[in-house]
């Protein structure tokens, strides 16, 4: 059913999408609130424009120029919430153990290997700054992390728990 | 769609691609967005893997190769890019305007109602058909706040004129929002 919907917005979408503008470099640089998050535009809709404004002038006053923020444009006082929280998923028996790895001057490569072979499992560099080690072994390298790299203190180590990735 | 999207309850998990599925990827994104070719390079290195991020209720995520979620897939679409990739290349969704009454509603997940695209302050794209994704634009503002699908045809909300017009899928300050905001490991 969707394969016939699907096929006609591909074939349509072409001509519809304004398509880039002449002249204009992209990516856009949009300026974002740093209070709201949203682009500056809409911090009349934040429900804490004043707080929005202040953090305009003391961050991007020249980004202000032209805007004009309405003081009692809405009255819609709801706060969002903000959402905090780091790092995600499950784990399973693969766990996630460690990056800022970097941070150490530690070629990612070399680490991956070691892991490898010192825990006879996979291991892999997934991302700019992580490691999957497959296979329980986080206790053992908290102890093998600081004895293999000095500049890896105990307490620069932190477990950060059972992260879904 | 996005409203209570949550990182640590919604996403089930992360995988990545093998580079035969990343080809298909991208051939589908130029498929579907011929815009972007001058760019997709930019937004996901060829030398780069990206992540595909699974999360509940059919819904994955592209994450680029820092971890910044790039396009997002629902059950009824295909890729979108999220409001973050729209902004920085805005011509990549045909756009419909809506007037200035509507923004908090918008801002707040609700669908866009007909009469908000059709007042004078709004801009309805003619012939836009149903089911196709577009970006909300807002009444004297630059930038998206919303991307939506389409329940009805451009006509359709013209002479129809009530009730529910584009279904809102992802928004300012909704939860996919925080979430590309930044990297996710």
């Amino acid at each position: 059913m969707s394969d016939n919907a699907e096929g006609d917005v591909a074939v349509v979408r072409p001509c519809l999408a304004p398509g880039p503008t002449e002249g204009v470099n992209y990516p856009l640089k949009v300026h974002y609130c740093g209070e709201c998050s949203m682009p500056m535009e809409y911090c009349d809709y934040s429900g804490r424009t004043e707080a929005c404004r202040t953090w305009a002038t003391t961050h991007a006053p020249e980004a202000l120029e032209g805007l004009s923020i309405d003081d009692n444009a809405e009255e819609n006082e709801k706060k969002h919430q903000k959402r905090g929280g780091k790092g995600t998923s499950k784990p399973k028996d693969k766990k996630k153990s460690d990056w800022r790895l970097q941070t150490f001057e530690i070629d990612l490569k070399v680490a991956t290997k070691l892991f490898a072979q010192k825990f006879a499992c996979g291991s892999s560099v997934t991302g700019a700054d992580e490691i999957v080690i497959q296979g329980d072994v986080k206790d053992d390298l908290f102890d093998l992390l600081p004895s293999k790299w000095p500049q890896i203190t105990d307490d620069s180590i932190e477990d950060l728990g059972d992260k879904k990735r | 769609m996005f409203k209570k999207f949550d990182e640590k309850e919604d996403i089930t998990g992360a995988t990545q691609l093998k580079s035969s599925v990343q080809k298909g990827i991208r051939k589908k994104l130029l498929e579907n967005f011929p815009h972007i070719e001058p760019y997709l390079e930019d937004i996901l290195p060829k030398k780069e893997n990206f992540k595909l991020i699974k999360c509940k209720d059919h819904v994955e995520l592209l994450a680029d190769h820092t971890g910044v979620v790039r396009f997002m897939k629902t059950r009824n679409t295909d890729f979108v890019p999220t409001l973050r990739t729209l902004h920085k290349y805005p011509f990549l969704l045909p756009h419909q305007q809506v007037d200035k009454g509507a923004i908090k509603f918008i801002l707040n997940g609700s669908a866009i109602m007909c009469p908000g695209l059709t007042s004078p302050g709004a801009k309805l794209t003619a012939t836009v058909p149903k089911d196709a994704v577009v970006a909300i634009m807002a009444e004297g503002k630059e930038h998206a706040l919303a991307i939506g699908q389409m329940l009805m045809s451009s006509e359709e909300i013209q002479s129809v004129n009530k009730g529910y017009g584009v279904e809102n899928i992802h928004y300012l300050n909704d939860g996919l929002w925080h979430l590309a905001e930044k990297s996710i490991n």
